[in-house]
């Protein structure tokens, strides 16, 4: 019984200490509602450690022209991860038309992008950590060819 | 004894008032369409950009210059303007007459002023007012044909509340300004 109860504490430290390193940088949150009666509605939750794990997968080819295009930002880009972290929370950009709504946002160390237009509503939350290395694998991967 | 009190309580917050961070300073942009159907909303903070700016390294920006040689063609040299206006008098216009523009360049009160007016369309007005020094800023860079955006990001994150450009036309209202508030008052004006 002493035994069974050792494994369940150790069991339950381990899942603790994964818990802990997956939520470590917070998660990437998507959710897309498409406004069509048998439209799409994906939620996608992932640990941002898992975002440049993912990425490896993903073959190089669908990757390539995002690549090429990212590698000459990537400076900029890390640049802007960074320096996000250190200024406050608050709305980056807002465009509103008829119809349709965008809004990025800096809010508590993520990104949060939404988008509201007549056909679906979008919203991504990325943690600003998951941005600088999910940037840096699409641009490194480009160069690994 | 209770005013030794109520001092002793004070002294903690002002001394942590005296050493709290600088509020951040943001540049906004607002464009707003006459019709009141699109309104885009830019805010960014200013130690963002100073962070950013010398990051990029594409097109014509680099290094946190921007080159300006293609303006030249217009036939408004921006960069010979700024070193004219460096030694000029105060209140003392350069202006460039054209047969589709007027623009007027004044230097006033600490800072540069713009107007460029429309000849074909009349409602349509550019005014940029610049806080001298980082008009200064701007034309920092040792090549003539480049603008210092970094040294002028610095030079902003020091000036004080103020609309920097207002850009006029039939169909849309674009304007530019510095403050510390992250978003856009509703209709706040500085001058």
């Amino acid at each position: 019984m002493i035994l069974l109860g050792k494994i369940g504490a150790g069991l339950l430290g381990g899942a603790l200490v994964v818990g802990g390193l997956a939520s470590s940088q917070g998660f990437l949150h998507v959710r897309i509602d498409e406004k069509r009666p048998d439209g799409t509605h994906l939620r996608l939750l992932l640990p941002a450690v898992a975002l440049p794990v993912v990425l490896e997968c993903v073959p190089r080819k669908h990757l390539r022209q995002a690549a090429s295009d990212l590698r000459p930002w990537l400076p900029a880009i890390e640049a802007a991860a960074s320096g996000l972290v250190d200024v406050p929370d608050g709305p980056l950009v807002e465009v509103a038309e008829p119809g349709e709504r965008v809004s990025v946002v800096k809010s508590d160390r993520s990104l949060v992008v939404d988008v509201n237009d007549p056909g679906e509503a979008v919203h991504v939350s990325v943690p600003l950590g998951a941005v600088r290395s999910a940037a840096s694998v699409v641009a490194t991967r480009a160069g690994s060819n | 004894m209770k005013k030794l009190l109520a001092i002793l309580a004070a002294l903690p917050l002002l001394a942590a008032s005296a050493w709290a961070a600088p509020a951040e300073r943001y540049l906004h942009v607002k464009v707003d369409d006459a019709a009141g159907a699109q309104k885009i909303s830019v805010n960014i903070p200013l130690s963002l950009a100073a962070k950013v700016i010398p990051a990029i390294d594409n097109g014509r920006l680099h290094d946190g210059r921007v080159r300006i040689g293609r303006f030249e063609s217009d036939g408004v040299d921006i960069r010979q303007i700024l070193d004219a206006l460096q030694t000029a008098p105060d209140g003392e216009f350069v202006t460039v007459d054209q047969p589709k523009q007027h623009v007027r360049v004044a230097k006033r009160n600490g800072q540069l002023i713009v107007r460029v007016t429309d000849r074909k369309h009349e409602d349509q007005n550019v005014s940029v007012t610049l806080p001298w020094t980082v008009a200064e800023a701007l034309a920092s860079s040792t090549d003539k044909h480049e603008l210092n955006l970094e040294a002028a990001i610095q030079a902003l994150e020091k000036a004080s509340d103020t609309t920097l450009v207002t850009v006029t036309g039939s169909r849309q209202t674009v304007r530019v300004w510095i403050d510390s508030q992250s978003a856009p008052a509703p209709s706040g004006d500085y001058q």
